[in-house]
């Protein structure tokens, strides 16, 4: 009882952390987009990626999620896909690149320290991102 | 007066819409962080790790490799890492296995929590797991290839 009791307690209390974690990620990021969507900035940034970002089918403006998420973290990259108008492919699509490279400053720091080298770190994971991205675009 | 109501709107557009998606991710998260919280507490990654056996051996690495896989798995880069460097320093896991887990654990960690953030925003979440793993199995084999020529030109 005393045992279930504390983990039930600690459970909650990592709960609470986590979501006060994202909630200063996401509620940030999410309201500096929204007020960009109504400047011309949003535009101008989907101009520029829409080429790179048409490999992936997706929109110019999902651009700024990959590089949140990859920077900072998937926490972030989703307070950007929430405000975005995505299909569920898109989201999807966005979703498993997002896994595969995400929060690449913090995890690559954590992945040479267990030894493996960072060069083959980033380059395995950008480039199943970049590769899953291509191949679900034009399957699913 | 006109630009003043839009900028009420706007604000309104974006403090309600980012709780809202704060919302839809904290019902996923409290139950997940009590869940995991017992899985640790009642030694269930024991229990897991044994049922990873037939995964370190296709992966071609160590029995003992099998409890900082499923801690990376389940909870995340950061506690697998750790579980890794102690084993390692315990002297319990070798320079190869070491190295295949670490390459796994970069593809596809924190599998529970990353795909059901996912899933709260509406993506394919069988999907996004299946390929998730799929990916870490070629690339970890790929590199379980190279890394025994290594060993055997030696």
């Amino acid at each position: 009882m005393n045992v279930f009791m504390s983990t039930l307690r600690d459970g909650t209390m990592k709960g609470l952390k986590t979501t006060w974690t994202l909630a200063k990620v996401i509620v940030p990021i999410y309201i500096i987009i929204t007020i960009l969507k109504y400047t011309p900035v949003i535009g101008w940034i989907a101009i520029l990626f829409e080429p790179v970002m048409q490999l992936f089918g997706l929109p110019g403006e999902a651009a700024i999620a990959m590089v949140m998420g990859n920077l900072l973290n998937l926490y972030a990259g989703i307070g950007v896909m929430a405000t975005l108008p995505l299909t569920m492919k898109q989201i999807t699509i966005m979703a498993v690149m997002l896994s595969f490279s995400h929060s690449l400053l913090v995890e690559t720091a954590v992945s040479k320290r267990v030894g493996v080298s960072i060069p083959m770190i980033l380059s395995v994971r950008i480039g199943l991102a970049v590769i899953s991205g291509i191949l679900l675009n034009l399957t699913i | 007066m006109g630009i003043e109501f839009n900028v009420i709107e706007v604000l309104k557009e974006a403090v309600f819409g980012s709780l809202k998606s704060v919302w839809s991710i904290a019902i996923i998260v409290f139950p997940l962080m009590i869940v995991m919280e017992f899985a640790r507490k009642y030694k269930v990654m024991d229990v897991i790790s044994a049922g990873l056996r037939p995964l370190t051996r296709f992966l071609g690495v160590q029995r003992s490799a099998a409890f900082p896989l499923a801690v990376g798995l389940i909870f995340g880069l950061a506690y697998g890492s750790g579980v890794i460097i102690q084993s390692a320093q315990e002297g319990e896991i070798d320079l190869r296995s070491l190295t295949l887990v670490s390459i796994f654990l970069a593809c596809c960690h924190a599998v529970v929590e990353d795909t059901l953030l996912f899933v709260a925003v509406g993506a394919n979440g069988w999907l996004l797991l299946g390929l998730r793993t799929l990916a870490a199995f070629i690339v970890t084999m790929l590199v379980s290839k190279s890394v025994k020529l290594a060993y055997e030109a030696q």
